[in-house]
């Protein structure tokens, strides 16, 4: 079946990490050529780090991260530190439709990248830059990755338990860049659905931490009319009780479980054999059990540390209840509903073999999404893109081999730096 | 800020509460033209808080949310009103729903038989668990949808529950994908198929899809990332909030550069070349002692102190803020990111700004959120040509 681009869309591709680097995957899904590009020196710094294993074992091979947020583009190595290799990425860009990159500010106007300068080469080409703060303001050269854009939008200042013991806590998925990343898809789409109209490409710029901040837009509404900082919440709700994870029998085995109306909480308290509580005045009607929620955590988690959690989780579910499991990993594998949607795809990547990846999101029937094919190695498509695109004769490439312009292993064996 | 590069697109927005909602903001902040369709008891969301004191019917997050829509209300349930829907789905590019699966096809307005009959249109459905599998018609919010695509369990201190993320981020995850995959249901269409498409965006999905550490890695290692309080994992860095003086920083330290502009901080440059933290892979060995020494040292510093110092070495380093020193942050500020709206209810507030800038032209101010039938007139008259007694009849008659 056709894609939605059906290979007519190039993508050149020189972020790093994965804001950057997820935009380009995800366009890789739509059937778009992506052409990611590395430098042997510098390559992705997702890769991770030569000192962690010999370099026979290819450790920069073997970042599971780099593996998933790479899929379905063709690997080229360019030294942008020098002239020659500066001079072959413009000619990529000639040939390109979309520039991603996510450096910070200044850099790609010092190597010459710059938007007047790409513009000039293909007034047509899209370019996204992705700087963690902005490219302008006071703070604009401050680093940020994703953990500390997330910390800089809000998100971490509100992550904490709800009893204000314990501190902040950053989020489990470096939440800045993936937010950032998807943004970053939407915002392409946009321009590239402009150009249609206009026949011209134009300049994006996504500050990581303006695209994550609407995500906390209710705190920063509830402060503009208290006057308030807004306490962290822990697993508790605004206004629903009960709201929060449950230790189960076991070792680490905990649910989530969540009552938004009267009738679930009745329900859920016969569910669980715990009659008497329903009965309860001090949990009878939602703004009772939330004055009481100490006393009715209380009460649950005494009845909920005596069950199995799958058992526990099906009852609930039978009574109408919200709750789940909280799911490592190998649950998430799991989930039954995921694999009914065979939602994860199985890839076999050079190096570290067939894993279960996750898949696309949309499912759009007539053009499907392609999230099967594998990361790149460092420089595996260096011939067939700078003879194929470029046709340089198998003598130039070698000479660019040779003076350390392109190359397909890291330049030297010391850690990142 | 609204810009005008979808300002071709017509959309047609069914949605409710928060993932929907966001999904049509995105189109209708970059132009497209976005009715919103509510019952005439309006979306549910409309009461969702934070709520100015004594005014329960207009939420400030609706407010938000529904910036430059405009509203009309349709009862879906009268033969009338799903006539009126029709006349608006004639000539519009996308229908976005989040509706339970299965709701609009109750209504008789199966996406099939609405794509067969305006074949340029397309349908964006955003739902928990997806149109289809054994849980389709399962209930979940932010706290179970997280727990079980994986976010929560390594989040929080080792000894205590796992700790969800705060507010309603799944639901703008989800509706992150939803405007995605509208500008491709729009790109197929044009650029080759020549039709649209139904396109079915799950939010649980949606959150497993961004939780790539734990699905993969534990694949690639075999190492189950459990809690580890205030670090962010165990490995080859050190990525952790840390107490200080006055508050929390967050430090992100990963290069043997950053390392060693840590130490240099520290005054401590001989930890450096120390033999337990001289590469990465020591210090993820060693990463007990290496915290121990880093903690001590922040929590006689002030957050301000430490993000001006750590920055200076090229150490991504920040104080953690509060939404208030969010919003007042010199940052957003300098780049006038917070947009300020004059809503009809709510008088002044301010809101974030777009999510990202376009350079090809300049935006216009936000248009406030509809209230509840605000542009039926408008829309009911000017575009599907009623006569004012005829819309005064729809509204007798409760339809609209």
């Amino acid at each position: 079946m056709k894609t939605v681009f059906d290979g007519k869309v190039r993508v050149l591709d020189i972020s790093m990490g994965w804001a950057g680097p997820l935009a380009g995957q995800m366009f890789a899904e739509m059937g778009a050529e992506v052409i990611k590009v590395e430098d042997t020196h510098h390559f992705d710094w997702w890769r991770g780090s030569l000192s962690m294993a010999p370099p026979e074992m290819q450790p920069i091979e073997r970042s599971a991260v780099f593996n998933t947020a790479n899929r379905g583009k063709r690997g080229v190595t360019l030294d942008l530190a020098s002239p020659r290799g500066i001079e072959i990425l413009k000619r990529l860009v000639k040939l390109s439709d979309i520039l991603v990159e996510n450096f910070s500010p200044g850099v790609m106007d010092r190597l010459g990248l710059g938007y007047e300068s790409v513009s000039a080469i293909n007034p047509r080409l899209i370019m996204i830059s992705m700087p963690s703060f902005g490219s302008d303001g006071p703070e604009r050269n401050a680093r940020g990755y994703g953990n500390t854009v997330e910390a800089m939008a809000g998100v971490t200042g509100l992550t904490g338990y709800h009893d204000g013991s314990g501190q902040r806590y950053t989020l489990s998925n470096a939440l800045g860049d993936p937010i950032g990343g998807l943004h970053g898809v939407f915002a392409l789409m946009v321009a590239m659905r402009e150009r249609q109209r206009t026949g011209r490409g134009q300049l994006i710029e996504l500050a990581q931490v303006e695209s994550l901040i609407p995500f906390v837009a209710d705190g920063i509404l509830e402060y503009q009319f208290t006057g308030k900082v807004p306490a962290a919440r822990g697993n508790r709700h605004r206004e629903h009780s009960p709201h929060g994870i449950y230790r189960c029998a076991g070792d680490d085995n905990w649910i989530a479980l969540a009552c938004e109306t009267d009738d679930q909480w009745r329900s859920l308290a016969c569910a669980l054999g715990l009659e008497r509580l329903a009965a309860d005045q001090r949990f009878a009607g939602a703004s009772a059990r939330k004055a009481n929620e100490d006393a009715l955590d209380a009460e649950l988690s005494r009845a909920i540390a005596q069950l199995n959690a799958d058992d526990c989780v099906a009852r609930l579910h039978e009574a109408g209840v919200l709750a789940a499991p909280v799911n490592p990993a190998p649950a998430v594998m799991g989930d039954p509903q995921l694999r009914s949607r065979e939602y994860f795809v199985a890839i076999d990547r050079a190096v570290v073999g067939t894993h279960l990846y996750p898949g696309a999101v949309a499912r759009i029937p007539d053009t499907p999404l392609r999230a099967d094919a594998p990361a790149p190695m460092l420089g595996e498509h260096n011939r067939q893109v700078f003879a194929g695109l470029l046709g340089m004769t198998d003598d130039e490439i070698a000479e660019l081999e040779r003076s350390g312009v392109i190359g397909s292993s890291p330049r030297q064996y010391r850690a990142e730096s | 800020m609204r810009y005008h590069a979808l300002s071709d697109v017509r959309v047609v927005d069914l949605t409710h509460f928060i993932a929907g909602p966001y999904a049509t903001k995105l189109l209708a902040d970059m132009g497209a033209d976005v009715v919103k369709v509510e019952p005439p008891w309006g979306d549910g969301g409309r009461k969702l808080g934070p709520h100015r004191a004594g005014d329960k019917d207009r939420g400030a997050l609706f407010a938000f949310l529904n910036l430059n829509k405009r509203g009309v209300t349709l009862n879906l349930k009268h033969d009338r009103g799903r006539e009126l829907l029709a006349g608006l789905l004639d000539g519009a590019d996308l229908l976005i729903e989040n509706f339970a699966p299965g709701t609009l096809a109750a209504l008789g307005l199966a996406p099939a038989g609405l794509i067969a009959k305006f074949p340029r249109l397309s349908i964006v459905s955003i739902s928990n668990f997806g149109q289809d599998g054994p849980e389709r018609d399962g209930k979940l919010n932010d706290l179970v949808l997280f727990a079980r695509g994986g976010w929560t369990f390594p989040v929080g201190e080792r000894d205590r529950e796992p700790l969800t993320p705060p507010g309603s981020l799944a639901q703008y995850v989800g509706a992150l994908y939803g405007a995605v995959a509208a500008t491709q249901a729009l790109a197929a269409r044009d650029l080759g198929l020549g039709h649209g498409q139904h396109i079915d965006v799950s939010i649980l999905e949606a959150t497993v899809a961004t939780m790539i550490y734990e699905t993969v890695t534990f694949q690639y290692t075999g190492m189950l990332r459990s809690r580890q309080g205030k670090r962010f994992a165990v490995g080859p860095f050190l990525i952790v909030t840390l107490k200080c003086k006055d508050g929390y920083a967050g430090l992100h330290c990963v290069t043997d550069k950053q390392f060693e502009g840590l130490c240099d901080l520290m005054g401590r440059r001989e930890l450096a070349s120390d033999p337990r933290f001289n590469t990465a892979l020591n210090r993820m060995l060693n990463s007990d002692a290496l915290l121990e020494i880093v903690e001590a040292f922040f929590i006689g510093r002030e957050r301000n102190w430490l993000y001006r110092e750590g920055q200076r070495r090229a150490i991504p380093l920040v104080p953690i803020p509060s939404v208030a020193e969010v919003l007042e942050w010199e940052q957003t500020r300098a780049r006038n990111y917070f947009e300020t709206i004059d809503d009809p209810v709510l008088g002044t507030i301010r809101v974030p700004g777009t999510p990202f800038r376009l350079t090809s032209h300049r935006g216009e101010a936000s248009r406030p959120a509809p209230q509840l039938g605000e542009h039926n007139r408008e829309i009911f008259g000017g575009r599907l040509g009623l006569s004012d007694s005829a819309i005064g009849a729809l509204a007798k008659a409760g339809t609209i």
